[in-house]
């Protein structure tokens, strides 16, 4: 892996990207001043950065209910993204998808998804479109470990292997399932466990390592291009936030000592200190992308708030496809 | 008698090497199954009890699911290495006379730097491991126990291993020190990215304690040119690069990459090398420390590194002086010792 300093802190200013976007409409929702729930991608920025700075634009991903991540590391707007959460029309879905439904298909990014799993079968009918067309691209499904136990993940991850697609299977394993912790709802610790069963390769990269999740992705996207089909990658990671929003429920499911050593391994902050001791780039520079980002996420609110909801008359515009269903 | 601890490496044999070669995947059951008979088999030749490291794959807690004696060690972190190093230094504390490692070179490494003497009996659950061998669950377990219940002087029933020491110098004048068991080698890369050393031209210098050329990865560098055995005193030190001679070399399993040797030079016990940054740092193949420019890392290799306990040996020196034999009458020697799953 040959990363020039300048894709490094490429990497670093899309990880900053997720977390300060993130908190920022943490806050607005708990102020009322977005609707809706939003599940917050603080603590796993690595993952979404890593898997996405491997591949092309045209490459597919599809993304789950804590999905904003997954948007922002794949070169989604901010202003955009801001406005569908506040239900704006100039969002990505015209202010009527929300955090849930938020998509940019010129970017190859199908979709957040609000129902657990239902965003890796979409990856598979991503992966069979390009391999039926002869495309080289490669689709990506993001999961939380949760998601593994839902039927819709065996049948996709079955259907992927059996028909040599070129998908590649992104667990982020973040130990929880909403509030149940995955010792609870699994008798194994490993998703990638389960490649094993399909057929597939399976491995475990540290999640809150942008560069080795980054490079365990290209040679799984790499594999899955030259045609020798899916691959599992396991990201162990963790989400610094709640199921959702920001503050707790006073529901008290993970032990402090836990949540401090995660934090303690924060994958910005690791990886601005071992990008000043590799002589990468300097305090000076690092805390400069955090100005520049902060700006943009100002504006991104700014636009938003200054943005109209959208018409009664663009009610049912979107919902069926041109000439309507047949 | 003593006792025995367990320490279980849980992302051994799943990592991103299964993206380069065609090497398997050792899931956990696997691992459950050798914990359980190590524990099994110490049990049975008189260890006192077993201690075994939770960790954060729940594979100590199946293992030891209803062995009286099996006792859960405190953690586990968030499955970094420092989960392992912790571990060691708990059973030093609870004075453990022996105690088995699964996991790969990498997992010996960090129990020794959790416990410098530690007497361990180091099982592969991995690829690409020079250190730790193959060795079945159960004979580990008996020869932990035998070690442990003080049927066999450790002193009998192994060596000390060698370990290599890398004094690292930074720019800014701070100090560190690493270690390994195996090898240390300077990449030309700049991060440690998911650590494995799979591009064999960025390769630039192997520092071998362990030369074996019937291996894979940077270890069969050295190994397939200058080897070095366990019982053999020093090292060597290969550097890469140049137009003269050439060896080919399964950087990765299965792969068979030409590597060019620009100078091979022995190493005595003791004996030691300076080289210099920019670079990465691997230890045991896998890239470790990032070596800015400017930095320099003194290497040296000396016999001080953990008690390797060799199982074949311990068993024996057992079977030499009939210990495993049941005294004719003794009505409390149990017939079986339990088997059930541990999962």
């Amino acid at each position: 892996m040959e990363l020039t300093p300048a894709q490094q802190l490429a990497m670093h200013k899309s990880m900053v990207r997720i977390r300060l976007f993130e908190e920022a409409a943490g806050k607005l929702m708990e102020t009322g001043q977005m609707p809706g729930f939003l599940h917050l991608y603080v603590g796993q920025e690595a993952v979404a950065v890593g898997v996405c700075e491997a591949l092309r634009v045209d490459d597919y991903i599809t993304s789950t209910h804590r999905g904003h991540g997954h948007l922002v590391a794949k070169g989604g707007d901010l202003a955009k993204m801001m406005a569908e959460l506040m239900g704006k029309a100039t969002g990505y879905c015209g202010g009527k998808g929300g955090s849930m439904h938020i998509n940019d298909l010129s970017l190859g990014m199908l979709g957040a998804n609000g129902i657990v799993g239902a965003g890796v079968p979409i990856a598979v009918g991503a992966g069979f479109r390009n391999k039926y067309l002869g495309s080289d691209q490669v689709a990506v499904a993001f999961f939380g470990d949760a998601s593994t136990n839902i039927g819709a993940f065996h049948e996709a991850a079955n259907m992927a292997c059996a028909l040599h697609l070129p998908v590649v299977f992104v667990c982020e394993h973040n130990m929880y399932g909403e509030y149940t912790p995955t010792e609870k709802a699994m008798a194994i610790a490993d998703v990638v466990d389960r490649a094993a069963g399909y057929g597939m390769p399976g491995v475990i990269v540290d999640g809150m390592d942008v560069l080795a999740v980054h490079e365990a992705t290209l040679e799984a996207v790499a594999r899955a291009r030259r045609g020798e089909g899916p691959a599992l990658v396991e990201a162990k990671t963790y989400r610094f936030y709640n199921h959702h929003g920001i503050q707790t429920l006073g529901v008290k499911y993970r032990p402090d000592a836990e949540v401090i050593a995660w934090k303690e391994r924060d994958p910005i902050f690791t990886f601005e200190d071992r990008l000043v001791e590799g002589g990468v780039a300097s305090r000076d520079q690092i805390e400069e992308q955090w100005a520049q980002v902060r700006a943009d996420i100002a504006a991104a609110i700014e636009f938003a708030e200054n943005s109209p909801y959208p018409e009664p008359s663009a009610l049912l515009a979107g919902v069926y496809t041109a000439g309507g269903a047949k | 008698m003593g006792s025995v601890g367990i320490i279980v490496n849980p992302w051994a044999g799943k990592d991103v090497r299964r993206l380069h070669a065609p090497v398997g995947h050792t899931p956990d059951t696997a691992k459950i199954g050798i914990v359980r008979r190590v524990i099994l088999g110490a049990l049975d030749v008189g260890a006192e009890r077993v201690h075994v490291a939770r960790d954060v794959g729940r594979i100590a807690e199946r293992a030891a699911k209803a062995i009286d004696r099996a006792v859960l060690v405190d953690g586990p972190g968030t499955g970094s290495a420092l989960d392992t190093r912790r571990a060691a230094a708990q059973m030093a504390e609870l004075g453990c006379a022996a105690v088995a490692v699964l996991g790969g070179d990498g997992t010996s490494r960090d129990v020794t730097m959790g416990w410098r003497d530690a007497p361990i009996i180091p099982i592969s659950t991995g690829t690409n491991n020079v250190f730790p061998g193959f060795v079945d669950g159960s004979s580990a377990g008996t020869a932990a126990g035998l070690v442990a219940s003080g049927a066999v002087a450790l002193a009998d029933a192994g060596r000390r291993a060698k370990l290599l020491t890398a004094d690292i110098a930074l720019p800014g004048g701070d100090r560190i020190q690493d270690i390994a068991l195996v090898d240390m080698a300077l990449i030309a890369e700049q991060g440690t990215g998911a650590r494995a050393v799979v591009r064999s031209d960025l390769i630039r210098l192997v520092v071998a304690a362990l030369a074996v050329p019937a291996s894979t990865g940077l270890s069969a560098i050295a190994g397939r040119t200058s080897p070095v055995a366990a019982d053999e005193e020093g090292g060597v030190v290969v550097r890469l690069g140049g137009e003269g001679r050439r060896v080919r070399v399964p950087i990765v399993p299965g792969s068979f990459d030409v590597l060019p040797i620009a100078s091979i030079d022995r190493l005595a016990d003791g004996g030691s090398i300076t080289v210099e940054g920019p670079g990465v740092l691997a230890y045991d193949g896998e890239r470790d420390r990032v070596l800015p420019a400017g930095s320099t890392a003194t290497i040296t290799v000396a016999r001080t590194g953990p008690f390797v306990i060799d199982v074949a040996r311990t068993l024996r020196a057992a079977a030499d002086h009939h210990l495993f034999d049941v005294a004719p009458g003794d009505s409390t020697a149990a017939t079986r010792t339990e088997a059930h799953h541990g999962h």
